[in-house]
């Protein structure tokens, strides 16, 4: 599943060799964080969120396919 | 066993003919199966359901088949998720209709000298492939909406038990329309207008909302009252201004904020 958000991020951004997706379990949750390029935030965010919004939805069918919970959290610029 | 049992799952303008349409196929009646209905549809106005029904038929253990139509229903023993195969068909100017229960759409020519069907295809699927949804791929160029619009990317997606690609309101195959459509846009250097559709459920959907359009309007001018429909995201409002618009005896407009934002069919 992270390879479904890192496919996504990658594709958006103008710049691809900083797009990182880490996962994180905490209990029966994997967490899957994602970081881009400060620059590239308003594309993985988009309007009023709704590009996240969209991966999030995206990502929800592909984990119930495994029986599991995920959440997309998308990670600070540095 | 009981995870073993054939299941289908069936879409239809209203939940009774969903079953109906479901136990036809099976060559069941009503005891041999259990119904899960998964989405009883809008209420729909006037006998025009908004947004279709979608039930699955779970065919009872002590069910006798009909005939040996039920093996076929089955699905395939190995799922083996990893070994994703997708039987892709690109036809640009050619629209085999293999499933002619489904209104045929007409494809429209159109240059299409920046492979974008090729890449919409490919984005579609490396989608999919990453949601672990199996499935078959159709892209063509379809019918705009509105003649003056450029033809929209049709990618139409086939296969078993895709309700899940659709999701509540179709909001999956919303988001998967969104995503889709931006990665293509990067892709090609600009926007493209691009339809997803999943088993038909979109072209469905549109002449359905027309349909309905023309009852209302026919309604307002009857009853000399303003019609009111059920709150519809943009692009099918615009289907319902559209199919109003050189109406003689009503106006259309859009009120309130999305995503409760509704059409009102007004008489002049």
């Amino acid at each position: 599943m992270d390879d479904l958000i890192a496919y996504i991020a990658t594709s958006l951004v103008d710049d691809p060799t900083q797009v990182e997706v880490k996962t994180l379990r905490r209990g029966a949750q994997v967490i899957y964080s994602l970081h881009v390029a400060k620059e590239d935030m308003g594309r993985i965010i988009g309007k009023s969120g709704r590009v996240a919004g969209a991966m999030r939805t995206l990502l929800r069918v592909a984990a119930a396919q495994e029986g599991k919970r995920a959440i997309l959290e998308i990670a600070e610029p540095d | 066993m009981a995870e073993q049992r054939t299941s289908l799952e069936v879409i239809a303008p209203s939940v009774e003919e969903a079953v109906e349409r479901g136990l036809e196929d099976l060559g069941l009646s009503a005891d041999d199966v259990e119904v899960e209905i998964l989405d009883s549809g809008s209420k729909g106005l006037f006998g025009l359901g908004l947004r279709q029904a979608r039930v699955r038929l779970m065919v009872k253990q002590s069910a006798q088949p009909a005939d040996q139509e039920l093996t076929l229903l089955e699905r395939p023993a190995e799922e083996d998720l990893e070994d994703l195969s997708f039987e892709t068909e690109i036809e640009a100017f050619d629209l085999e209709e293999d499933e002619p229960e489904l209104p045929a759409r007409p494809v429209f020519e159109v240059v299409d000298d920046e492979n974008t069907l090729e890449i919409a295809q490919a984005v579609v699927q490396e989608l999919l492939a990453r949601m672990k949804i199996q499935a078959r791929l159709t892209v063509c160029y379809g019918e705009p909406d509105d003649p003056k619009d450029r033809a929209p990317l049709l990618v139409d997606v086939r296969g078993d038990d895709l309700s899940i690609l659709i999701g509540p309101k179709a909001e999956t195959l919303n988001a998967l329309q969104y995503i889709a459509g931006l990665i293509i846009g990067k892709e090609v250097g600009h926007s493209v207008p691009l339809v997803v559709d999943v088993e038909g459920y979109r072209a469905r959907r549109t002449q359905q909302i027309r349909q309905l359009a023309r009852h209302l309007a026919e309604q307002a001018v009857r009853t000399g009252r303003r019609q009111v429909l059920e709150p519809m995201p943009a692009s099918e409002r615009r289907l319902v201004h559209i199919e109003l618009r050189d109406h003689p005896e009503v106006i259309t407009e859009s009120i309130g904020e999305d995503p409760r934002r509704k059409v009102t069919i007004i008489p002049k």
